[in-house]
């Protein structure tokens, strides 16, 4: 009963954060219609920035997310602007086997840069644990899901209640109309391209204390996003936060009650599962 | 106010408007007509920048902006009503006006003119918060013009206003596009329906498949025959 | 069927350059004949992918399992029950046809979106994977060593290098043939309606259900044939490399860089970054670990932006540029 309980708190906080990374791609591929299989690759870079400021400076990830967010950010601008809008219009699939080239370049520089071996980042928070009742939380968790809840609300806000948000809703409602509105069409895709890696940046410093991180983890936080991301109908807020608590309740209950190789099929089980009987995904009225 | 130079313009390689020239002075209310193809969206998108010239210019107040962003006619105070409406179905009628009036000149007076739109439109502020999506033919009409608005434009240009609409909502749109022009608005209106065009505007040009075919006052187009075989593709 | 296919399959330039493709083991050396042996196994795979990816627009993921059934099963068949493995590849086939119409019925029934028929495959891929690593009569996780190659041909043996060769360049062969039949016969048009818009193809009467089981079963089944003659070639069936993935990433991206949906497409995909990667791998894999596929990734990007309408799209124009003609079909 216990396990209960702990697979679904576990689930819950880690889910939010895949929710987060959900939004990221969702809103790239609303704005411009591109799905970024190079997505993980981006969180090891993030995380991997965090760890050479950790051995270059002592600082603790959630601090070097300090630099590593505009870092991160403007890396985000130049690819988009040099690598993906030439390939705007062109074939989907096209796009996307440019951003698993992407996805081999960032994976291997970093393996370059870093070696092959796991390594794990400390940080101050590492170890702490918060006890409810029977269940024990770690601390980086529930910092994580905070943050991520946070910015899942900041970004709601953002699309319902700014001039930026609402042209990012529009340019993805009607590009033609949002141009005849004199809305630079091309410039909301950079800046929603680079706004969601900034996202993954922060998302790596929530992911990293207490984990140990390896080059090659970027596709399978890609397919994780993936899976989350069409789970939630592609472009709904909502749908794309519940899908990401699903997914990560579903890991959660994988890994604890199962095998590790075999937990980490349960979201792909889960996704089949819901995908099969509700196609259209987890949408429903929600405002986009 | 704005002049067309032998434009031609086009999608790729082919061309839809071959030398068009047309003028048209400031608080001037101007028809553009012809048949299904003629190229008025053609045209109409090249004056919002979202078709590129292969040759020819327009000056807008003196200026040439024949290579210029949409963004920057738009800001300029060249606006469109596009054909069919196009208004954000998943955003609400406030958030559509507010959209329409996020360019750079526009947007300190948006609270302001807001309020003026809503005045102008008072079926649209009875229903404030709705989907754009969920409004009728006509309703969506009245946002798309009040969008065209919100946007400080010194040209209005329509693509197809009547389209869909019933006889009365037609009606009533053209009441307000006379009322705006009374206060001093240039309008370029892009009509199939002949008639009506006619009614409204003081000058008129008639495309046939990229060319002009017939120009000048509302009688005179009216009258000359050519704009009777333009339609019928004679 | 369309003349062109009987023209094509008349070409003196086909013919010509098949009989010199013949002679390349007799010039190569080792190291280079086993470049281009792979090449031909991923030219093979990539244009038995493409008829269901690229033509019927379906981009399927499973393509690792057919390949693994016809490389582990086979292999399982000859190893632990003696049984021949022209038969063994029979039977692989037959598995891996069944599976993919399985999935092909599933993509239909269901109505699944391009993006979750990705990923829902993908699932069917990872748990390939996990099957075959957890059956022990599939070998496991240690895999399958095969028979030594003495080249008895009734025994599904090639003799090592240059058999091997002349096996693959049949099976290349092989399955562009089927291509560009597919795509001179009815099956090719109901196919490209089907991936252009599958709603409005239903609407025609297209039934949309057997030509998505009659594409994957054909794709299906020319994977798994080459699976088996390519394991036949490494003589260790090994699934980490047979069932994972990871292959199928690689088909698609030579399918799709070469020429989504054309006869050709995927063969030229592969064969110009195949040969790319292994002499990469080669000269660099020893130096710096992940240099070699750092810069293949930089190249794939490089070629992806000059040519993003595929390679075979780019040599097109250049030939009707050079004779100035209206159109050319390759």
């Amino acid at each position: 009963m216990i396990e209960l309980w702990q697979a679904m708190a576990q689930g819950v906080l880690i889910g939010s954060t895949y929710g987060l990374l959900a939004l990221g791609m969702g809103l790239v591929y609303g704005v411009s219609g591109v799905v970024n299989f190079s997505h993980g690759d981006f969180i090891s870079l993030g995380m991997f920035m965090c760890l050479a400021l950790y051995s270059a400076l002592s600082l603790d990830p959630y601090v070097s997310a300090i630099i590593t967010v505009p870092v991160m950010t403007v890396i985000g601008a130049l690819v988009y602007r040099y690598l993906i809008r030439p390939m705007v219009g062109h074939q989907f699939l096209m796009v996307v086997q440019l951003t698993l080239g992407l996805s081999l370049v960032l994976q291997n520089g970093i393996l370059m840069v870093f070696g092959g071996q796991p390594a794990r980042t400390p940080s101050m928070v590492d170890s702490k644990l918060i006890i409810l009742g029977d269940v024990v939380l770690r601390v980086p968790h529930v910092i994580a899901f905070v943050v991520s809840f946070a910015l899942a609300i900041g970004l709601f806000v953002m699309l319902r209640s700014t001039d930026f948000g609402r042209s990012i809703r529009a340019v993805h409602q009607n590009a033609h109309a949002a141009a005849l509105m004199g809305i630079d069409v091309s410039r909301v895709q950079v800046l929603t391209f680079a706004l969601g890696i900034g996202i993954l940046a922060i998302a790596a410093a929530l992911l990293l204390p207490g984990t140990p991180i390896q080059p090659t983890q970027g596709l399978r936080y890609t397919v994780i996003t993936l899976l989350v991301v069409v789970l939630g109908g592609m472009t709904n807020f909502v749908g794309i936060m519940l899908g990401g608590l699903i997914i990560g309740i579903a890991e959660a209950f994988g890994t604890i009650y199962l095998s590790e190789t075999l937990g980490a099929l349960m979201p792909y089980m889960i996704f089949v599962v819901i995908m099969l009987f509700r196609p259209q995904g987890l949408t429903w009225r929600s405002p986009r | 106010m704005l002049e067309i130079d032998n434009l031609v313009a086009g999608y790729g390689a082919v061309p839809v408007l071959h030398e068009v020239s047309i003028k048209l002075g400031a608080g001037e209310a101007i028809g553009l007509l012809g048949a299904n193809n003629a190229g008025k969206t053609t045209l109409i998108n090249a004056l919002s920048g979202m078709v590129t010239p292969m040759s020819g210019r327009i000056l807008f107040e003196g200026q040439d902006v024949t290579h210029l962003s949409p963004k920057r006619r738009v800001e300029l105070g060249i606006v469109q009503v596009p054909e069919g409406r196009m208004i954000f179905p998943e955003m609400s009628i406030r958030e559509n006006l507010l959209l329409g009036g996020i360019n750079a000149r526009a947007r300190p007076k948006r609270p302001h003119r807001i309020d003026e739109v809503l005045e102008l439109f008072p079926r649209l502020k009875e229903r404030l918060s709705q989907h754009a999506g969920t409004l009728s033919g006509g309703e969506q009409q009245m946002l798309a013009i009040g969008r065209g608005l919100m946007a400080e434009a010194k040209l209005l240009m329509l693509d197809e206003p009547s389209l869909g609409l019933s006889p009365l909502f037609v009606q009533y749109i053209f009441e307000i596009i006379d009322r705006l022009h009374a206060a001093g608005l240039t309008i370029l209106l892009v009509e199939q329906n002949l008639m009506l065009t006619l009614r409204h505007a003081q000058r008129c040009y008639v495309l046939e498949r990229g060319h002009i075919a017939v120009e000048g006052s509302a009688e005179h187009v009216r009258d000359d025959p050519r704009t009777r075989s333009a339609y019928l593709g004679l | 069927m369309r003349q062109e296919f009987y023209q094509t399959l008349r070409s003196p330039v086909l013919w010509g350059g098949l009989a010199i493709a013949a002679l390349l083991p007799f010039v190569l050396t080792s190291y280079y004949l086993n470049i281009v042996i792979l090449a031909l196994v991923y030219v093979a795979l990539a244009s038995s992918w493409n008829i269901v990816g690229g033509m019927a627009g379906q981009i399927s993921m499973a393509h690792s399992l057919f390949i693994g059934v016809g490389a582990m099963f086979s292999t399982a068949l000859l190893i632990k029950l003696g049984i021949n493995m022209w038969l063994g590849m029979l039977i692989s086939a037959a598995i891996a046809g069944a599976l993919g119409a399985i999935i092909a019925w599933i993509d239909f029934r269901f109505q699944l979106g391009h993006l979750s028929f990705v990923l829902i495959t993908l699932a069917f891929a990872e748990m390939g994977g996990i099957i075959v690593e957890g059956w022990d009569f599939l070998g496991g996780a240690s895999g399958l060593m095969l028979p030594r190659d003495t080249g008895n041909f009734v025994a599904f043996q090639f003799g090592g290098g240059r058999g091997a060769f002349w096996v693959m360049l049949v099976l290349a062969t092989l399955c562009v043939i089927v291509n560009i039949a597919i795509l001179n016969a009815p099956l090719g048009y109901y196919l490209r309606s089907i991936r252009d818009n599958e709603k409005a193809a239903q609407a025609i009467g297209v039934n949309v259900l057997r030509y998505k089981v009659v594409a994957m079963v054909i794709s299906a089944m020319l994977a798994s044939i080459v699976g088996t003659a390519y394991v036949r070639y490494l003589t260790f069936a090994d699934p980490y490399l047979l069932v994972s993935p990871v292959i199928t990433i690689e088909i698609v991206l030579f399918a799709t860089v070469g020429g989504l949906g054309r006869a050709f497409g995927p063969a030229l995909g592969a064969l110009l970054l195949v040969p790319l990667g292994e002499i990469l791998r080669g000269k660099l894999g020893g130096t710096l670990p992940g240099l070699h596929y750092f810069i293949y990734g930089i190249v794939v990007i490089a070629v992806i932006l000059a040519t993003p309408r595929g390679l075979l799209s780019l040599l097109e124009s250049l030939w009707m540029r050079w004779r100035g003609r209206a159109t050319v079909k390759l």
